[in-house]
């Protein structure tokens, strides 16, 4: 059987910038308080159009689970690993708090949780995946932007998507082959 | 100590601010430990790496620069160098420790660095090889240190052609650390390992000029003869490298500025005209670049002094061109929609905290560094 490669498809026309994702995620992965730190946000694009004809969207995200993660080409003590399923780790322990991931990430990812004392950052919610369950963002969105899966399974729900819309990924040029796929 | 208190008042100054300096290190440093980083820190998720790593940064290429200057002598057989060996080399332990001693505050783990760079070693980071190169180029340094303190001139020669290759492998991968993270374009590319290299002689050269004029200030004697022409041909070398250095500095900016490659160009207008402008321009172009040169360049003004005073502006200089360097690549943000944004640019100035421990840091160098001045025989026996 082929391994799997977890990954969340999201379709940005249905966000209409709630935060609820960011607040089930904060909750759901005990983040502590403070502006600073979260594993996902929801960023405003720039406005569009002039007054009366105004457009905006919004395109929430948090860590990529890049196949090539310049976090872990980086970090001097192999704190950040990949795990078979795709799913970009930190190993708490081992984080020396250089933040050189940090620097490296082109998407602003990660930040230093003070409570566990490492670089902390989105896992698709492991705890909840081990037990059968969806990530805590992807459960709590109510006009339902994101869809997880596994794209190695040709019959789930993000390989159909993909398969059935053209998609893009965030920064595709820096070579970090993401795995959050936007719908265009 | 008795001698100390005949002393003029300048090194009774002198000392007296250093323990200042030093003393608020240590106040900035046990701030830290008991309020945490995220308290007393005005680094941020978005600008990591602050003032602290400048300072390692300068610390560490000063201790290259030593150790390439002084292997002019006691390497590379140039004779009028040979008699810098013991105090370059010295310094250079020195600014390598307190360069350490910078980033070890900066790490929220220090401790941890120690046991898993050996246990689970990443060897595609270049910070796990700027640190084991740097580690072995200290204990190089400390050999070398030994030999010629002990005057074993053959012991010198070996350990100071590793130290020679240590240095060099080590200050290129430093520049790797930045060079090699393809998310900052203003710091991407092969330009930084190698620009190190070059800074570092720089450096090397302006505290070569400084730690020569002082040494027999402190003991009130007047200068020898033999370091007129010294300093002739070191503020000769001097003017090679900081041309050389202008040229490195120039084209750095254009491909920054040519057809406004994204990021890169708002993090070189943040230079040029943003919020580091006046860092770069009076601190970096004026006073690190263009008086030296002047002096350096004039023949009546290439006198010892002239050389030591163009070493010191050039030092001040460099220490602005490492904390805009560190600054200006993470000015711009990763992504859009972020908050705190001040003319599309992310917001960093260094807190109390951050500056005390690097006032701490360097005074505590050049504190350690005066003592050793006076208490080890560093003029005995010259090869």
């Amino acid at each position: 059987m082929k391994t799997k490669r977890y990954a969340i498809v999201l379709d940005t026309h249905r966000c209409i910038d709630c935060k609820a994702c960011t607040v089930a995620c904060k909750v759901e992965n005990n983040v502590p308080l403070g502006k600073e730190n979260y594993r996902n946000w929801v960023g405003a694009d720039p406005l569009r159009g002039s007054y009366p004809n105004l457009g905006e969207s919004y395109t929430p995200s948090q860590c990529q689970h890049c196949s090539n993660p310049p976090c872990a080409h980086v970090c001097p003590t192999s704190a950040t690993t990949v795990s078979p399923d795709g799913i970009v780790h930190v190993i708490d322990h081992k984080c020396i708090g250089c933040k050189y991931c940090m620097t490296a990430c082109p998407y602003n990812a990660r930040y230093y949780n003070e409570e566990i004392e490492a670089v902390d950052k989105c896992t698709f919610c492991t705890q909840r995946i081990q037990v059968g369950r969806i990530p805590a963002c992807v459960e709590t969105c109510p006009t339902k932007v994101r869809v997880f899966g596994d794209i190695n399974d040709p019959n789930s729900e993000v390989s159909q998507l993909l398969a059935e819309n053209p998609s893009r990924v965030l920064k595709e040029a820096q070579g970090t082959k993401p795995n959050l796929y936007y719908l265009i | 100590m008795s001698t100390l208190l005949k002393q003029r008042p300048p090194l009774w100054l002198w000392l007296g601010i250093l323990s200042i300096g030093v003393v608020a290190g240590f106040a900035g440093v046990i701030n830290v430990l008991i309020n945490g980083h995220a308290h007393v820190y005005n680094v941020t998720r978005e600008i990591p790496w602050g003032i602290l790593i400048a300072t390692y940064v300068f610390m560490v290429v000063s201790s290259t620069g030593l150790c390439l200057i002084s292997s002019l002598g006691h390497v590379f057989g140039i004779k009028k160098f040979e008699f810098i060996g013991k105090r370059a080399i010295l310094l250079a332990i020195l600014t390598l420790l307190f360069g350490f001693g910078a980033i070890g505050m900066e790490l929220n783990h220090p401790i941890r660095m120690g046991i898993y760079v050996m246990l689970s070693p990443n060897f595609s980071s270049a910070i796990w090889w700027m640190g084991t190169l740097y580690g072995v180029y200290l204990i190089l340094l400390c050999g070398e240190f030994y030999f010629l303190m002990k005057g074993m001139h053959k012991g010198a020669f070996a350990l100071g052609m590793l130290g020679f290759i240590a240095a060099v492998s080590a200050h290129s991968n430093l520049g790797a650390v930045f060079g090699l993270l393809e998310a900052r374009p203003f710091w991407h590319g092969s330009f930084l390992p190698i620009y190190f290299i070059l800074s570092a002689l720089v450096s090397g050269g302006a505290i070569v000029s400084m730690i020569v004029y002082f040494n027999h200030k402190e003991t009130g004697t007047p200068m020898p003869q033999k370091y007129h022409p010294f300093f002739d041909i070191l503020g000769r070398l001097q003017a090679l490298f900081m041309m050389t250095l202008i040229f490195f500095v120039i084209w750095k900016i254009i491909p920054g500025l040519y057809g406004h490659p994204p990021e890169k160009f708002e993090a070189t207008m943040a230079t040029l005209t943003g919020p580091l402008a006046f860092n770069f321009w009076f601190f970096e172009v004026l006073i690190g670049m263009l008086i030296p040169v002047i002096i350096l360049l004039n023949r009546r003004t290439r006198t010892p002094g002239g050389v030591m005073a163009a070493g010191l502006l050039a030092t001040c200089g460099i220490f602005f061109m490492r904390y805009d360097l560190v600054i200006a690549g993470q000015l711009v943000s990763m992504r859009q929609g972020t908050a705190d944004l001040v003319g599309g640019l992310l917001h960093y100035a260094p807190s109390i905290t951050e500056i005390a421990i690097v006032v701490g840091a360097i005074s505590g160098c050049l504190l350690v560094y005066t003592l050793a001045e006076r208490y080890l025989p560093l003029d005995a026996e010259e090869h």
